[in-house]
């Protein structure tokens, strides 16, 4: 039987498949959990009890990461995204769920549902701009900061993270296939 | 193209957005104690006005909050977007 | 041989020869070189032939104003058509035809349109093509091709092409002096920069220039200042790229003609301040036959003489009304030409340029202007007038010179494109005889010759103000930037000349045109006003005055001080004209970019795809989601899997992927008042661990959407929704609960792609998953149709539902997506036994249909009610639901809506297309009543006949009645109206 946390979509011998380039590498981050909360900021107590199971805070500024031992990105004013070792993704999920049962809180496992894509190299700023208008320069995307917005014609999370061209970019699964396809044909 | 700030997320481009229509327009506590042209007049008339209209747009591609917009209908000036007031379509 | 290349000089390498055709013959040229300049030297001066009067045209401009030498590129699915030769830098190989003229553009059949070119006036198309209607698309094909349009290609094309978005504080547009001076004011300040120009280098109209900068030559100061501005590291210098588009918000868009894997990018970019420093355009003067090849653009000869070592004429004529053309005369003179005149119609003459031009030894006719020029395929001379500088009417045109060149100046006008793009207006300036650009509306300043600069010293002053005005605004610092020593040449000011005045009358007179493109004359424009037109809009369409593809960047200032002339107004009374994007065209490829082919629309695929794929499934799309259609086993064609894969599922076991229904995730204190608000149902009465069959209306009371729902706990649901409804719908909640309902503790969360679902449908699907050692008892006890339970199944924790679209006994299985293709592979294995079949969304839409199950979207167009759909009992009438009300408005409550019946075929074998119109009498009168259409329609291998479901108006009362349903292309069909229940009407199957 295959551990719960283990991914199967074959992108691995997508990249595998590609020419060697220059500047640009990806990887697909199978390593990554994905869990999607929901809460209100404004309710007392969520927020303690959320940042006490996590075990570091939820960045409240928009458009910010906070990072540690999960990285969690922010979403929208009553929404992140926690990326925690796959292993422990069920776990902090049901921690969460039981810790945030008395609050008007959500928690969802979607680490089926979504793939994390590390992007790294000189040129990975210039291969983002020519599928997403946002700003990558190096001194307005800084580390730490992320945003949701298009990549060619995907919804992604964009966050760097872990070094000056570093980038995250996770995406629903259905539509990884075809941004590979995409990040292949621009890099 | 267009951008629109989200009260939130700040600036962004026009394609992350959805547009929600006019502003302001409250559903009816009781529509069953409208009659036919009230409730058509809910549903279905607008104001349509040349120069400054109420909207609604929606941040689809960023944080999927709905939120509103003054929008100059002739020179598509945005003069400024909000949060939504407590059950208010302002 | 490149007779007409000079020995030495221009910016061409004279090391790197490169082979080329043009109309099938064979040239060389240099690296360096345009198409134009090249074709220039080899002294090819006959280029295309006008697009109405089929005239021979030569090139008259050398940059983005150049109307005549557009030309078709390259060969198969590589060509390009209506590519302005002097901006396509030569290529080894290179390949070019005229795109007008026909068999040759030597001899050329539609050249007897000019012969009869009194017939073909200002309005001819207008007129003469008018009626009857029904001929104009004959016309058009007749128009089109003796016009003579480039040919675009016909197979896909193999470049590739991308985008690429930026952001910047400051965008300079242009490289010339005024250009430069800003960028290098912005870059030494620090400040993001994008530089872009169209040429192949940097400095504008400087590599046309024997001006002294800083006391070396201009062109050695440009290559130290595009070198220094380069070196920045927030700079990005672009050159081959043309600024065409200038949008609200300061969003710029940029086409990039590149040199490798990409022919040519896309810029989009956001800029904080804008720089327009794009120069300025010279204008023709309108004298008769002033399009004969040999008449060119002073600047023209200036830049091929300067910069591309090309002379292109022996014995010239200097045509001008201002300073200016003296410069090209001098070129002229130095390269080794003869100038038989300057004919300069100012009594004055020129200034300092004038006293160097006598200086020389060329003859100077001040107070005299060109009236003709004859010479059919080349120029041979021009007939020459004293003129007094005010007589409008008729001149004595009695001095004869010969020439093979006419170089002649009107002045210049601003390229004010940009910024009219901008949403700005252009102001007319009297002293200076053009529009410059009116007060700016975004955050742009405009410099140099296209701020109305004409001297070297005003450009590289204004164009430091505008990068220090830019950068201020953008709040930064001023940086440290002296504006070089150029000199300023005293200049005698232009006098403006309109229209040349000729030896007849101006609407008699050989053709003076204004629009070398559409072959637009002064006749024209008069006539059009002599037939009452006065607004320059209405003129310009009806004259085709700057409507071709060069937007009249020659023809428009000249045609409105004509149309002002004829009116009795000044320019400026006539108005202004708009710009608008692009400012040179921009080929489709670029527009496309990277969306093309397979990465035209995302296709999102199952986590079972690659199954799919490997058992030769054929596919469909729905939304952008990539399904299997059908799995065809070896010589099967659809309709015969679809029959096997029905019976297997009915008879036996059948296994489905629907993962890509929509997938909501529900939970909060407010869950059930919420989805109470949303649905049709009574939510609230849901049992924890049972589901319901839900629909959703708009507040028109129209079905939005529909799919299963499950309650999970008391504050928690799970929701479907149809794959294309998915986004619209989770905005659409959205909006209530965030617009109209913020009270309500809920949140919505997307879990379409985390969970894969799998239906399994059939007598033996619960013995399938019993087989699987399936956690949870199973039978109808427990385990009642519309419930869910959570499970393990082959030890893969799995949520079922025993829900049902094909009226069997069948669960759906909701697995995480890491483990659908594992869990799949697992269900077919241990299906063996039964003879497991995997269908596709054929058989799925067949099985539904056999139970009158209906497609949001499909049997449903925005206008049925669920009363419509015979739903009545899916409608609370304990509480409001989005909606509600509409369904009592007197029109939804008409007994004669079309209503979702059954069809049968009469004939029981045929298969009634669907979208067929449904009517009621064949010989009914036309427009004949239409009852309603067809809107699913299969052939029923379980029943043996075809069924078909349909919207007829009053349908339910119509029952047994025979109508005709009749689509395009058909015989009528005979069809008789039944209940829309064709397969197990009493739910037998699925309760079992
Ligand atoms: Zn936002």
């Amino acid at each position: 039987m295959t551990e719960w946390h283990e991914k199967r979509h074959g992108l691995e011998q997508r990249i595998a498949d590609w020419t060697s380039r220059t500047g640009f590498t990806i990887s697909v981050r199978d390593d990554l959990g994905h869990l999607n909360l929901r809460g209100d900021l404004g309710s007392p107590g969520f927020l303690a009890a959320a940042e006490e199971t996590i075990g570091q805070p939820l960045p409240q500024a928009p458009n910010t990461i906070s990072d540690g031992d999960s990285t969690i990105f922010w979403l929208g004013p009553d929404e992140w995204l926690i990326l925690t070792p796959a292993e422990k993704a069920a776990n902090l999920a049901d921690q969460l769920e039981s810790s945030l049962s008395n609050q008007h809180a959500a928690t969802n496992n979607v680490s089926g549902g979504q793939i994390a894509l590390t992007l790294t190299g000189e040129r990975v700023r210039e291969v983002l701009a020519k599928g997403c208008a946002l700003d990558f320069h190096p001194q307005v995307f800084t580390e730490g900061r992320c945003a949701q917005s298009g990549l060619a014609r995907a919804n992604v999370t964009i966050g760097s993270i872990g070094g000056d061209n570093k980038f995250l970019v996770i995406v629903r699964r259905s539509f990884a296939d075809y941004l590979l396809a995409w990040l292949d044909g621009v890099a | 193209m267009f951008l629109i700030e989200c009260p939130w997320c700040g600036e962004r481009a026009e394609t992350e957005f959805s547009y929600g229509g006019e502003g302001g327009i409250t559903r009816p506590a009781e529509p069953d104690k409208l009659s036919d042209a009230e409730w058509a007049n809910y549903l279905f008339m607008r104001t349509n006005p040349r120069g400054a209209h109420q909207e609604l747009w929606n941040h689809a591609q960023g944080c999927r909050r709905w939120f509103g917009v003054e929008r100059d209908t002739v020179t598509y000036h945005i003069s400024r977007s909000y949060v939504l007031g407590d059950g208010v379509k302002d | 041989m490149q007779v007409n290349r000079l020995d030495k000089g221009g910016r061409i390498d004279r090391s790197k020869p490169l082979k080329f055709r043009f109309n099938g013959k064979s040239y060389e040229g240099y690296a360096g070189d345009t198409l134009a300049s090249a074709l220039l030297a080899n002294n090819v001066s006959l280029i295309n032939r006008s697009f109405k009067l089929h005239r021979p045209r030569g090139i008259i401009g050398s940059g983005a104003e150049e109307p005549n030498a557009i030309l078709q590129i390259g060969k198969g699915a590589h060509t390009l058509p209506n590519r302005r030769a002097t901006q396509v830098a030569l290529q080894e190989g290179l390949v070019a035809r005229s795109t007008k003229g026909w068999p040759g553009v030597r001899f050329d059949i539609g050249a007897i349109n000019d012969v009869f070119s009194r017939l073909f006036s200002a309005g001819f198309y207008y007129k003469t093509f008018m009626f009857p209607q029904s001929l104009w698309n004959l016309y058009e094909d007749l128009i089109r091709g003796s016009a003579g349009f480039a040919k675009a290609p016909k197979k896909p094309d193999p470049d590739r092409y991308e985008h690429i978005n930026a952001h910047c504080d400051i965008l300079v547009a242009g490289a010339g002096p005024a250009g430069l001076m800003a960028a290098l004011a912005a870059a030494r300040s620090g400040a993001r920069v994008i530089l872009a120009d169209e040429g192949t280098e940097a400095g504008g109209a400087l590599l046309r220039s024997d001006e002294i900068i800083d006391g070396r030559p201009a062109t050695n100061w440009v290559e130290t200042i595009a070198t220094e501005i380069r070196g920045y590291e927030d700079v990005t210098v672009l050159k081959n790229s043309t600024v065409f588009g200038y949008f609200a918000q300061n969003f710029l868009t940029i086409t990039e003609r590149t040199e490798g894997p990409i022919r040519q990018r896309e810029w989009r970019v956001r800029a904080r301040q804008v720089v327009l420093a794009q120069g300025a355009i010279e204008r023709p003067l309108i004298f008769c036959n002033n399009d004969r090849p040999g008449v060119m653009l002073a600047s023209a000869v200036s830049e091929y003489i300067r910069r591309y070592a090309v002379l292109p004429g022996k014995r010239a004529v200097v045509f001008t009304n201002n300073d200016a053309a003296y410069q090209a005369a001098l070129d002229l003179h130095s390269a080794g030409a003869t100038i038989a005149a300057i004919v300069d119609s100012r009594r004055t003459g020129a200034g300092d340029l004038g006293e160097q031009a006598k200086a020389a030894g060329i003859p100077v006719m001040p107070g005299h202007i060109v009236t003709n020029v004859s010479g059919r395929k080349r120029v041979t001379g021009v007939k020459i007038a004293t003129w007094d500088g005010a007589t409008e009417g008729m001149v004595d045109e009695s001095i004869d010179i010969a020439c093979d060149l006419v170089t002649m100046s009107g002045g210049y006008s601003p390229a004010v494109h940009l910024h009219s793009q901008s949403g700005a207006k252009n102001a007319w300036d009297d002293s200076l005889s053009c529009f410059v650009p009116g007060e700016a509306v975004q955050a742009c300043e405009s410099a140099g010759a296209g701020n109305g600069r004409w001297s070297l010293r005003d450009c590289l002053e204004d164009g430091a103000r505008a990068g220090k005005v830019a950068l201020a605004k953008a709040g930064f610092d001023m940086p440290d930037i002296a504006v070089p020593a150029a000199s300023s040449q005293a200049v005698k000011p232009l006098e403006p000349l309109w229209r040349v005045p000729a030896a007849q009358d101006p609407d008699r007179c050989p053709k003076q045109f204004l629009d070398f493109q559409n072959d637009t004359s002064v006749a024209d424009v008069r006539l059009a006003v002599r037939e009452g037109y006065r607004n320059i809009e209405h003129v310009k369409r009806y004259t085709a005055l700057g409507f071709g593809t060069d937007q009249g960047k020659l023809g428009n200032i000249n045609g409105m001080a004509v149309l002002a002339e004829a009116l009795g107004m000044s320019i400026p009374e006539v108005g202004t004209t708009t710009f608008r994007p692009p400012y040179t065209p921009v080929s489709f490829g670029v527009c496309a970019g990277e969306s093309v082919g397979e990465l035209y629309d995302p296709v999102r695929k199952t986590a079972v795809h690659e199954w799919h794929e490997s058992s030769g499934a054929e596919f469909e799309n729905v939304g952008q989601w990539h399904r299997p259609w059908y799995f065809p086993l070896p010589g099967e064609d659809l309709d015969a899997a679809v029959a096997r894969e029905c019976l297997a599922t009915r008879k036996s076991l059948g296994i489905l992927d629907a993962s890509t229904l929509g997938k909501i995730d529900v939970q909060g204190p407010d869950a059930v008042t919420f989805l109470e608000r949303i649905y049709t149902h009574n939510v609230g009465k849901m049992q924890n661990g049972r589901c319901a069959y839900g629909i959703m209306l708009g507040e028109d009371g129209m079905v939005m959407d529909d799919g299963v729902m499950a309650r999970l706990g008391d504050n928690r649901f799970y929701l479907t929704t149809t794959t294309g409804g998915a986004a619209a719908v989770l905005g659409w909640l959205e909006s209530w609960l965030q617009t109209e309902w913020p009270e309500l503790e809920v949140y919505l969360t997307s879990i379409t792609d985390q969970y894969s679902t799998i239906a399994v449908a059939g007598p033996n699907s619960r013995r399938l998953l019993h087989k699987l050692s399936c956690s949870v008892d199973l039978g109808n006890e427990n385990f009642p149709f519309m419930s869910v339970h959570d499970a393990e199944l082959a030890g893969i924790p799995v949520q079922l539902f025993r829900v049902s679209f094909s009226g069997e006994l069948a669960f759906e299985v909701n697995v995480d997506s890491n483990h659908a293709l594992p869990l799949w592979q697992t269900l077919m294995d241990a299906g063996e036994e039964f003879d497991i079949t995997p269908y596709g969304t054929e058989t799925m839409h067949v099985l539904r249909a056999e139970k009158g199950f209906v497609i949001v979207g499909q049997d449903t167009d925005g206008s049925v009610t669920p009363i419509d759909l015979n739903m009545n009992w899916m409608l609370s009438k304990e509480k409001d639901y989005l909606g509600k009300r509409s369904l009592s408005r007197p029109d939804c409550l008409r007994t004669d809506r079309k209503q979702l019946v059954g069809l049968l075929s009469e004939d029981n074998t045929t298969v009634i297309p669907e979208g067929a119109q449904l009517i009621e009498d064949l010989s009914a009168p036309e427009p004949v009543p239409m009852l309603g259409h067809v809107s699913s329609s299969y052939m029923s291998a379980c029943l043996g006949h075809p069924i078909a479901l349909g919207l007829v108006a009053g349908g339910w009362n119509r029952k047994d009645e025979v109508v005709y349903a009749w689509a395009a292309g058909c015989e009528p069909i005979r069809a008789r109206i039944v209940s829309p229940v064709f397969y197990d009407p009493r739910n037998e199957r699925q309760n079992d």
